[in-house]
């Protein structure tokens, strides 16, 4: 178990980078197609979303700014639901 | 008598120099936009810009993000030990930090010199016309860190290296962004 929080962060951000291009590679060699490969682009961007704000709290600092870190955590949610709508327009 | 705890001001709570938050919030805005107008163009050819996307390397790319996150890693590592007056391994951290990113531009290169010898430009797909745009910009960004992170390691003040990590920082958290909506989403 990794105690130092930066250290934790790391490693979370690697799991999750991970996470997203083997979600990608599966899209890309199996047949995800329609909903299910919109399902795992939804993933893709939750993941992104994920890793922003990790960066953000341990990375820059904002762990230790609850007001901030709440404010571009909220922000980012939105900008990240505008690319999951521009995302998704295609197939509905 | 009661004592009152005085919360700090908003501003007061935000880490480091003001305006380099200035200018991270900018640079998200800039890449933002792009990210978008990309998803926003993308809407009137989706199988065009599927086709050209598998013209991309994901598992390199995927890789360049394991390296920046990990200099990101070194570079938070560098603040704090220069915080703690520890400047030797405060410079090894940041030059760490700085050869991670030479490593990604390297990587970089590497791709976009294979596209350059399949023929694919600018002007081959408005797919590619964003890749270059975008990825280019950011790469120019990462080839900034580094030469940053080179100054704030020679002139190392606790402030300088807050500074120049959070610039690096901000590399960092563009790159998340455009590595999913560039080479993962289909």
């Amino acid at each position: 178990m990794l105690r130092d929080p930066l250290l934790r962060a790391w490693a979370l951000l690697i799991g999750l980078c991970l996470a997203s291009t083997v979600l990608a590679l599966a899209i890309e060699r199996t047949s995800f197609a329609g909903l299910a490969a919109t399902g795992a682009g939804a993933a893709i961007l939750l993941l992104a979303w994920l890793k922003a704000r990790i960066i953000l709290s341990e990375y820059l600092g904002l762990a230790a700014a609850p007001f901030w870190r709440r404010g571009f955590g909220i922000v980012l949610a939105l900008y990240a639901l505008l690319l999951l709508g521009l995302y998704t327009i295609p197939v509905l | 008598m009661s004592e009152t705890v005085e919360t700090p001001h908003p501003l007061e709570q935000l880490p480091g120099d003001l305006m380099m938050w200035v200018l991270i919030v900018s640079e998200l805005l800039v890449f933002g936009a792009g990210l978008a107008a990309f998803l926003a163009v993308r809407i009137g050819d989706p199988a065009g810009f599927a086709a050209a996307q598998d013209h991309l390397h994901r598992a390199a790319a995927g890789l360049n993000t394991v390296v920046l996150v990990t200099s990101g890693l070194l570079a938070a590592l560098a603040v704090r030990a220069r915080e703690a007056e520890q400047r030797l391994r405060t410079r090894c951290l940041l030059a760490g930090a700085s050869v991670l990113g030479l490593v990604f531009l390297i990587i970089k290169g590497m791709e976009y010199a294979d596209k350059a010898a399949a023929g694919i430009g600018v002007e081959t797909h408005p797919f590619f016309t964003f890749y270059y745009l975008l990825t280019g910009f950011h790469a120019a960004h990462v080839l900034a860190g580094v030469i940053i992170l080179g100054l704030v390691g020679w002139k190392d003040s606790p402030r300088s290296v807050e500074v120049g990590a959070a610039f690096w920082h901000m590399v960092d958290l563009v790159w998340v962004l455009l590595f999913p909506v560039i080479y993962l989403l289909r």
